[in-house]
Order: C-alpha cells, then sequence, then structure tokens
C-alpha cells in the first residue's frame, strides 16, 4: 500500500509543489510580518523559527486529511470493491491506506525544509532529530489520514467532504501550539488545546528540529501513539460502511 | 463439489429494500454461469455476497464449499472479482497496477515477474504496461483488469457486466481472451450481464434474475425452446395442398404442430433444424412447390419476456449511459 502511494506520487510532481505555495505563504508572509510585532513571546526564538514546524505540519496534515478524499473516489469507482474480494485482511486494508498517506505528508512536509532554510530558519543540526521528528509526522498523519477515512465512511459524497475536511482542519491548526505559544491563549483554548493531537505532533518536531530540548518528547509520543491507536481502530470498525 | 452454491439467499438493504428474495443456485466447476437481468434485478447484489462484500440478511452460500460468511477469508484466496465499475488505478502504470495486486496476494518477487509478464501477454497488454493506466481506451482498462484478476490463476472469476460500455470489437476481444483464460486453467467463470447476445454466445448455463428471484435457469438452448418450439416457414408457390399431406408432415417424428394460412405453413419442431430436411422430403416427394423456407428461433428476449414480464433491453439503455458517462468522469 505504501508502494502504491510512492509510485502514484512518482508520477505527479507538480501536485506536490502547486501545494507548497501555501506553507511558503506562511512562512515568507505571515511569519515575518508577525515577528516584527514582537507580540508574540516565543521563548527567545525568532517567530519564523517558532511557527515553522508548525506550517511544515499544517501541509502534511492537509495532505492526511484530504486522503479520505481517495477513499471516497475509490468507492465510487470500484477500486474498494475489489480490494475487498482480495485476500488481505479489512484492518491491514484501513492501516496501509492510512500509513501510505504518512508517506504523502511526509513529502510534502519534507518540501517546506528547504524554503525554511532560505529564509533563514535555523534548525538543530542533528540528522538523527530530524529522521525522528519526520517519523513522528509519518505516524500522526497515518493517524489523521485514519479520521479523514472515519469521515469517509459517513460522507456520501465528496462536496460534503471537501467542507468537512475544511472544517476540522482549521480549527485543528488554530487551536494549536503551531502559530502561538498556549501561554498566551485564553484558559478554555488551553484545554482545548490539550485534546488536540495536533499540538503534541507540532511539540515534538518544534522540540526535535527547532529548540533541541527534548523533556517533552516520551509525552508528546505518547499521546500520538494513543490517537493513531484509536483512529487506527475506529477506521477499521466504520471502514465496513463505506461498501454498503 | 460444486463451484457456487446458494440455498435460499435473502438480501435486505436497511431493513426495507428487498434486493434479493430467496434465490437457489447451483454452478458447476469449470463452466461459464450467465446470471442475465435488468437494472436492479439483484444481479450485483448476489455477487457482492458471494464474493464476500456483502453479508446476507438470511439463507446460505457456499464457493467451492467454503461458506461465504463463515469462511470468508479462504473463499478470498480462490476467487477473484472484477466490479462493474472501473477498478484500477489511473495515476499509475498498468504494469504498476498488476505489481500492487501481485503483492496483495503475496507472490513472491520471482513468482511475480513471471505472472506478470504472462497476464499482460496473455491480455494483449505488453505493449502499453509502462505507460500511464488514464491514457488507456476503455477496452485497454478492462483487458487490465482481467489481467489483475487471471493473476493469480483463481478458481473461480466473477464478472460483473464485464463488457459494459465497450463497443463491439473490443467486447469481442474481452471475450476470446475469457474464453482462453477458462480453456487454459480450467477456471469457472461467473458473469452477470444485461446483453442477451452474450449470455447467448458464451455461457454454458444461465440463470434469469428479476426483482431479486432466479426467474428460470438452463441452457440458452433449453431457455429458447422452454418459450415455444422453433418455427419453420415455408412460402409455398400455390395455395393448394392435400390434407393427406398436411397428416404425413403432422405425423413426423419431430413435428409438434402445424399451421396452414393462404400459402404459408409454419411448422412448429423442438428443434427446428433437425426437423427441417424430413418435412423437406415430404413437401418434394409430394409434389409442393416450395419457394421459400425460413426458421424463426425464439431469441433469448423472448425467453426473458415470458419469465420476467418485460423486455431486457429498454431498461439497461439509461442506467448503461450514465454508468458509462460515469468511467469517463473518472477516468
Amino acid at each position: 500500500m505504501i508502494e502504491l502511494e510512492v509510485r502514484r506520487m512518482r508520477h505527479s510532481g507538480t501536485e506536490i509543489i502547486i501545494r507548497a505555495v501555501q506553507p511558503v505563504l506562511w512562512l515568507v508572509v505571515f511569519g515575518p510580518i508577525m515577528g516584527h510585532l514582537r507580540a508574540i513571546n516565543t521563548g527567545g526564538i525568532p517567530y519564523v523559527d517558532f511557527i515553522t514546524p508548525g506550517i511544515l505540519i499544517q501541509s502534511s496534515i492537509f495532505v492526511a486529511i484530504f486522503y479520505g478524499l481517495t477513499i471516497v473516489w475509490e468507492r465510487d469507482s470500484g477500486i474498494l470493491k475489489k480490494l475487498l474480494a482480495t485476500p488481505a485482511p479489512r484492518y491491514a486494508t484501513v492501516i496501509g491506506r492510512s500509513m501510505a498517506s504518512g508517506v504523502r505528508a511526509v513529502f510534502q512536509g519534507l518540501v517546506v525544509i528547504p524554503i525554511a532554510l532560505i529564509i533563514g530558519v535555523s534548525f538543530v543540526a542533528n540528522p538523527l532529530y530530524f529522521i525522528v521528528a519526520f517519523l513522528i509526522i509519518f505516524f500522526a498523519s497515518g493517524g489523521f489520514a485514519a479520521l479523514s477515512i472515519i469521515i469517509a465512511s459517513f460522507m456520501k459524497n465528496r462536496e460534503t467532504f471537501m467542507g468537512i475536511g475544511q472544517a476540522i482542519i482549521l480549527p485543528l491548526f488554530f487551536a494549536s501550539n503551531a502559530l502561538y505559544p498556549t501561554e498566551i491563549m485564553p484558559s478554555v483554548l488551553r484545554h482545548i488545546v490539550t485534546y488536540n493531537p495536533l499540538s503534541y505532533m507540532v511539540d515534538a518536531v518544534r522540540s526535535l528540529i527547532i529548540t533541541g530540548d527534548l523533556h517533552q518528547l516520551p509525552i508528546d509520543i505518547l499521546a500520538i501513539g494513543v490517537f493513531d491507536a484509536l483512529m487506527f481502530g475506529i477506521a477499521a470498525l466504520t471502514f465496513k460502511r463505506i461498501i454498503e | 463439489m460444486s463451484a457456487v452454491e446458494v440455498r435460499n439467499l435473502v438480501k435486505v438493504y436497511a431493513g426495507t429494500v428487498q434486493a434479493l428474495a430467496g434465490i437457489d443456485l447451483q454452478v458447476e466447476p469449470g463452466t461459464v454461469f450467465a446470471l442475465l437481468g435488468p437494472n436492479g434485478a439483484g444481479k450485483t447484489t448476489l455477487m457482492r455476497i458471494l464474493t464476500t462484500q456483502l453479508r446476507p440478511t438470511s439463507g446460505e452460500a457456499r464457493v467451492f464449499g467454503l461458506d461465504v460468511v463463515r469462511r470468508d477469508g479462504q473463499v478470498r484466496k480462490v476467487i477473484s472479482y472484477v466490479p462493474q465499475e472501473m477498478s484500477v488505478w489511473t495515476d499509475i502504470s498498468g504494469f504498476e497496477n498488476l505489481l500492487i495486486y501481485a503483492k496483495i496476494y503475496g507472490l513472491s518477487a520471482k513468482q511475480r515477474k513471471a505472472v506478470i509478464q504472462e497476464a499482460l501477454e496473455s491480455m494483449a497488454l505488453s505493449g502499453v504496461a509502462h505507460n500511464l493506466v488514464r491514457t488507456y481506451s476503455g477496452g485497454m482498462v478492462r483487458r487490465l483488469e482481467m489481467a489483475c484478476a487471471t493473476l493469480i490463476h483463481p478458481k473461480i472469476l466473477f464478472l460483473d457486466e464485464p463488457t459494459i460500455g465497450l463497443d463491439p470489437s473490443a467486447r469481442k476481444v474481452v471475450w476470446d481472451k475469457l474464453v482462453s483464460f477458462k480453456r487454459d486453467y480450467g477456471a469457472t467463470v461467473f458473469f452477470n450481464t444485461h446483453y442477451m447476445d452474450e449470455a447467448d454466445l458464451y455461457s454454458d448455463q444461465i440463470a434469469i434474475i428479476n426483482q431479486g428471484k432466479i426467474v428460470k435457469l438452463g441452457t440458452a438452448e433449453e431457455l429458447k425452446r422452454s418459450v415455444g418450439g422453433e418455427v419453420i416457414l415455408f412460402n409455398l408457390a400455390g395455395t393448394e395442398i392435400g390434407a393427406d399431406v398436411l397428416d404425413e408432415i403432422r405425423q413426423s417424428r419431430q413435428v409438434k404442430d402445424l399451421l396452414i394460412s393462404n400459402s404459408e405453413l409454419s411448422v412448429v419442431a423442438d428443434d427446428a433444424e433437425t426437423a427441417l430436411p424430413g418435412v423437406a422430403a415430404i413437401l418434394s416427394r409430394r409434389g409442393v412447390p416450395v419457394k421459400k423456407i425460413s426458421l424463426n428461433k425464439p431469441t433469448l428476449d423472448d425467453v426473458f419476456l415470458k419469465y420476467a414480464g418485460t423486455r431486457l433491453e429498454s431498461g439497461g439503455r439509461i442506467g448503461e449511459v450514465r454508468s458509462v458517462r460515469r468511467m469517463i468522469g473518472r477516468g
């Protein structure tokens, strides 16, 4: 399944480039302007550096959340039906597809790195940290793709799915620590952030590639693990609905 | 052991829509079985139950002795299924599609190369194997799907409307490939169709399904005969024909009935072709001049009309056009 996704990506290079436009705008326009205001206390690191992990993850998550569209397409065509009649177990199909989306998400995230380097974001110079960071993006995106499959199981057509996808992705992004530290948020929002899996993902990646301060990392990984397990479990259960 | 055995199968969708209303049928291994019926008759539902995608509401179904509910995992190992809609990834090449399926079926790297090669050759796709599927014609896509389905040499192949939306020559190619696959591997083929000519030409057994019930089962010949006999029509040169001649014809073994009106003599027989020489011999011996002889055989459409109460062709058209559009739109 993962191989399938890699092969598909090889044939669609332009798509990845086009999708990279939005994160570039965030980094090149939004980041420096907000940084100039110096309104947000980011704990001593430049604002652009602070939001880079968030932007990177946003573009990954975007891919993952809309992965359900692929599943809807495959249901409307006969691909899902055919897959269901193969010996591959159903949970393997769900998890396989989700992780495959993780691969796609990682590539989408990787595109952001060179741009960030050009505009002068200073990364932690440790390749091992980068590898771990992208492994985290990979697994967490898989979880979001599973969430996307869950949504897709309940959606009857692509248009509603697009709407729901948008309705999920922006709150997830804004109600997280991607753009600002949680300390400056109202307390209600801070509670939401605590239950937002995206926050743990951002925190983990930020500590690995920007700050190098790893003391929160085990909690982040644990939270992402729980989120993944939950999403895969539910997705495997709801997957049956999608074909009825 | 039967390839497919279905007993009193019922499927009710969402508690209200009855798709299958108690199906009984049996398919012998190594045969080609056609399930013929208009859109909405329950063909696809039956096939999806047999391929373990849907669970029946009640009743039993077995594929090569394996229950499709309790032993669904094992069923999936011996079957292949080609859905009505397009079922390959269009943004990768034909070869890559086959490779993914080979991996799903857990073939080793060595086996993979051999079977993919073989499948591509047998479906005449070797030349375009590395082109993106998006660039394929409808017939090529279908052949690629057949290649995916025959990759593992299944014991039984389930095809849902295998030639829908294809032009006649592409349809013929698809069938030629299927027939040779069946001949080479002794596989059983179970297909749904609303094209009577395909059921007629390629199947060993036909079941007519309408409104969730099998209304008639048999070979194409049996079905046609069951509608009533075949008719030999003699256009006579004169109008005079003696009663004794008619009696003689009536008494010959294969003739069931005859009718004369003006200068036309209609002779009803079970098998018009074998009855014809005998009747013609009597006429010529008695010196009755014949201008023209024609054979009228009932078609499957007549069969369908009799058992299902509707004509097949009319119902199918709009749905067919729609699903073809759907395939194009998504391609």
